[in-house]
């Protein structure tokens, strides 16, 4: 099976379905999506696909509020018969040392110039919006009700089946072998079942977009590290908001099916491809969940299972070209915050690669940045 | 329906004690399953579905299916063919997933 | 963390076997069962069993259990945890146990799984009506409990089970409406379709439930004739009325704790369902752990006894554990297996097997 295209994208998740849908509207042709296994079999299946707006940066709160935006109106603009189960409970972060209430109000300062409807709540409103909650330590928290959480694997269905609808092709089980090139410039991929010769390549992979890139000498800093993620039996709803604390680097959400997703963000996680559950994790979750939120003691967990973050030296994602390498564009390296900037990822990348001025910069995410040694710290992030 | 008398089998049961089933008072044999005393005081029907309020009843017996999650002393989700009886227990019908307290 | 050297998940006739053998090699044993009880399904199996004296012919499940679990209680070397679930089996050979809201840590030298099976179930209009059960739950009601499901039974499938819980719910007092099967045969060894048949029952071969009636619960069934392409024929529809329908159409092995630990599986419809590979040690793709009982494949009791002695024999010995009779006593239970899986009998179990060997 030797063929052609015009765009080959690699990596069935979130954000590889959401770049060719938005190629796709705006008129791209013979577009091709590789995936190795099934769609959402990597990172995106295995994330715990909270939404916020509530970020330190700029930028970053520009991407997600303008994706959660798009996520709100996302079925009708896909077409999607289903539901995406868009859940807009909120987020409430907590804040347990005074470094953090400071970095908080920073924080707030930043989302309030561009609109975001965040605001500072005491432990005792903290306790009003998730009354099972233990405040005990607790200084404050941030709170913003347009944040929230999706359905992981029906959102990359609804992408993907717009954009099969749109012409693009969908090649699942199909495992790239290697990149081709010539004198600095894409000329096709190698896939198990055959070459496709194709003068853009969008890599989109995840962590094995390091391995990819590294078949045409280009080094992505980019580390696979695993995080775990448990989830209970259902119970009827009883809590609104996604639950955060960086200072005990977790996070817990009721989903809409009634069952709690939570994760923990371990600094001593393996960075290799590694997808085995430890049982340090399941106790350790445990411990931590039911202290923060006591009643969940009397839940059973029915699941754990990892997934891998792709992280870069500054946890930002890669977004752009590679300079001196013509054909190849990255949007990689998200660092565990992917999935929620993924609608607005998937159009700016769609503009960038058609050589479209972008609706917003997106150089601070460039490739080159590690080698000028302008990294682009994101103080949020579990 | 207890049975009365049995070929081969003799039944040991434990001290007759009282519980309710949604509020009505009914008696069973200590130590024998929730799922027990209520079929033996002819009641079947154990929770309603969550999306359809189907009524749903005993199906494995012995703790690997949920069909038989009720609501017991407060806490849903009660598979009563593995919980056993104890005085004063207040069982009741579970309607949807349960709510946790 | 708790250093043992050999961990058992199952205290059915699988691992109460295997515990025992283990032990009696010298082997220290942790034994961990979900239930408040030894004994698993044994203890609502009130029939006598067929086979050789040596594996226990014409004696009751219910009295092997006992007895086994008095064995298993008085022996030093094991240690029971009863009430305790094995949430998982980790990549660093950590096995992981709730008991009583604690967990615990325990890291075995080898690992034997005996979770057993769980009955299937069989699509058709109203299967979630309350008065539908599984054959196993209403035996563990009637014969654990000495509770009646209801007044009048129609049961779904002629093989053993399902004819031998007609007997026992006869024996307790509970009319059996008919016993329907969708092959063109009776399953069941004949020994037991005879008492039925002898009682009044009568068996419907090449016949199905189309669905149940009733609102709120069971009050009936709707069945028909099946064609030679297992198709419901036009015009053969008939209502029977019970209020109890009881499916006994096979079991599936729980694997759950197999899948978790990452042995290489493979769908196999004559042992069931998805089972585990295992060599002749019935040790599994993970080194160090082991398979016994329907776990592995879905046989009968006895054959779960054996293979949860092989396993129990194997870890033990590969432990470094001995004796005088080693050789001749594996030999044994080999042999004994064989002549269990021998004959038209044992042929789909062989043919099963032979899917998933390593």
């Amino acid at each position: 099976m030797n063929k052609t295209a015009d765009y080959v994208i690699i990596g069935g998740g979130v954000i590889g379905c959401s770049i060719a849908y938005n190629l796709a509207k705006k008129g791209a042709k013979n577009i091709v999506l590789i995936e190795k296994k099934y769609l959402t079999s990597g990172a995106t299946g295995r994330c715990g696909a909270g939404v916020r707006m509530q970020f330190g940066t700029e930028t970053n709160c520009l991407l997600a509020k303008n994706s959660i935006e798009m996520f709100e109106n996302l079925e009708e603009e896909l077409g999607y018969q289903d539901s995406i189960e868009f859940k807009q409970g909120g987020y409430l972060l907590l804040a347990y040392t005074e470094k953090m209430v400071e970095q908080f109000h920073k924080n707030l300062g930043v989302q309030h110039k561009l609109g975001i409807p965040s605001r500072w709540v005491t432990p005792e409103e903290s306790k009003e919006i998730v009354p099972h909650l233990n405040t005990q330590g607790l200084l404050g928290a941030t709170f913003c009700g347009k944040d929230g959480h999706c359905n992981p694997f029906k959102t990359t269905d609804a992408y993907a089946k717009a954009a099969e609808r749109l012409g693009v092709e969908i090649m699942t089980y199909t495992e790239v072998k290697q990149l081709l090139a010539q004198d600095g410039r894409i000329t096709g991929v190698e896939t198990d079942k055959g070459v496709i010769e194709t003068p853009v390549v969008v890599l989109c992979a995840g962590s094995y977009s390091r391995d990819l890139a590294a078949t045409i000498d280009i080094d992505l800093p980019i580390t696979p590290e695993r995080h775990q993620i448990l989830v209970t039996e259902p119970v009827e709803m009883m809590q609104g908001p996604m639950v955060m604390s960086f200072y005990h680097g977790l996070y817990c959400q009721q989903v809409p099916h009634g069952s709690f997703v939570m994760g923990l963000g371990d600094p001593n996680e393996p960075k290799e491809y590694n997808f085995n559950g430890s049982w340090q994790f399941l106790h350790e979750m445990a411990a931590k969940a039911t202290f923060l939120l006591p009643p969940l003691a009397n839940l059973r967990v029915v699941r754990q299972w990892a997934g891998l973050y792709d992280l870069t030296p500054d946890r930002q994602q890669i977004l752009g070209s590679v300079p001196g390498f013509e054909g190849v564009h990255l949007a990689a390296g998200f660092s565990g915050h992917g999935f929620m900037i993924a609608p607005m990822t998937g159009k700016l990348m769609a503009e960038h690669i058609l050589g479209e001025e972008t609706s917003l910069p997106i150089s601070m995410f460039d490739f080159s940045r590690f080698a000028r040694g302008e990294l682009f710290v994101e103080p949020s992030v579990v | 329906m207890r049975i009365k008398k049995h070929p081969i089998l003799e039944f040991k049961t434990g001290k007759i004690v009282k519980f309710t089933f949604d509020g009505r008072e009914l008696e069973g044999h200590e130590g024998e399953t929730i799922a027990a005393a209520l079929h033996a005081a002819g009641i079947r029907t154990m929770r309603e579905s969550g999306h359809l309020h189907r009524p749903r009843g005993l199906f494995c017996n012995i703790g690997n299916c949920s069909s038989c999650l009720m609501v017991v002393n407060g806490e849903p989700n009660v598979r009563v063919c593995v919980e056993r009886l104890r005085e004063g227990m207040n069982v009741e019908t579970q309607k949807g997933k349960g709510e946790l307290k | 963390m708790r250093q043992i050297e050999i961990a058992i998940v199952g205290g059915g006739p699988a691992g109460l076997a295997a515990a025992l053998n283990a032990s009696k090699l010298g082997a220290q044993v942790i034994l961990i069962d979900r239930n408040d009880y030894l004994g698993g399904q044994l203890i609502k199996q009130t029939h006598r069993f067929f086979g050789s004296k040596q594996q226990r012919a014409s004696e009751r499940g219910i009295d092997i259990a006992l007895e086994l679990a008095n064995e298993v209680m008085a022996n030093e070397k094991i240690e029971v945890l009863t009430e305790a679930t094995a949430l998982g089996h980790y990549e660093d050979g950590v096995l992981l146990v709730e008991q009583a809201g604690k967990i615990m840590a325990i890291k075995p030298e080898r690992f034997i799984v005996a979770t057993g099976g769980a009955e299937k179930t069989l699509l058709f209009p109203n299967n979630d009506l309350p008065g539908v059960y599984g054959a196993g739950a209403v035996q563990t009601l009637v014969n654990v409990f000495g509770v009646k499901p209801g007044k009048r039974v129609l049961m779904v499938g002629a093989g053993n089970i399902g004819v031998i819980v007609s007997y026992q719910l006869l024996q307790a007092g509970v009319e059996v409406a008919a016993i329907i099967e969708g092959a063109p045969r009776i399953g069941a060894y004949w020994v037991h379709a005879a008492k039925v048949v002898r009682a009044g029952v009568p068996i419907y071969t090449r016949h199905t439930i189309l669905r149940a009636e009733g609102e709120g619960e069971v009050k009936g069934a709707v069945i028909a004739q099946l064609d030679d392409n297992w198709q419901p024929i036009p015009g053969t529809e008939r209502e029977i009325e019970a209020d109890v329908i009881c499916l006994s159409v096979g079991l599936t092995p729980l694997t759950e704790l197999l899948w978790q630990a990452g042995c290489q599986m493979t769908f196999v419809p004559e042992l069931g369902g998805n089972v585990p590979f295992r060599n002749e040690q019935l040790e599994t793709s993970v080194p160090g752990l082991y398979v016994a009982g329907d776990v592995s494949g879905i046989e009968e009791a006895s054959a779960a006894m054996m293979e949860g002695a092989l396993a129990g024999i194997n870890a033990a010995a590969s432990l470094g554990y001995t004796s005088d009779t080693l050789t001749a006593d594996r030999q044994n239970v080999l042999d004994q297996l064989a002549g269990l899986r021998s004959g038209p009998v044992g042929e789909k179990i062989r043919k099963g097997l032979a899917q998933c060997s390593l």
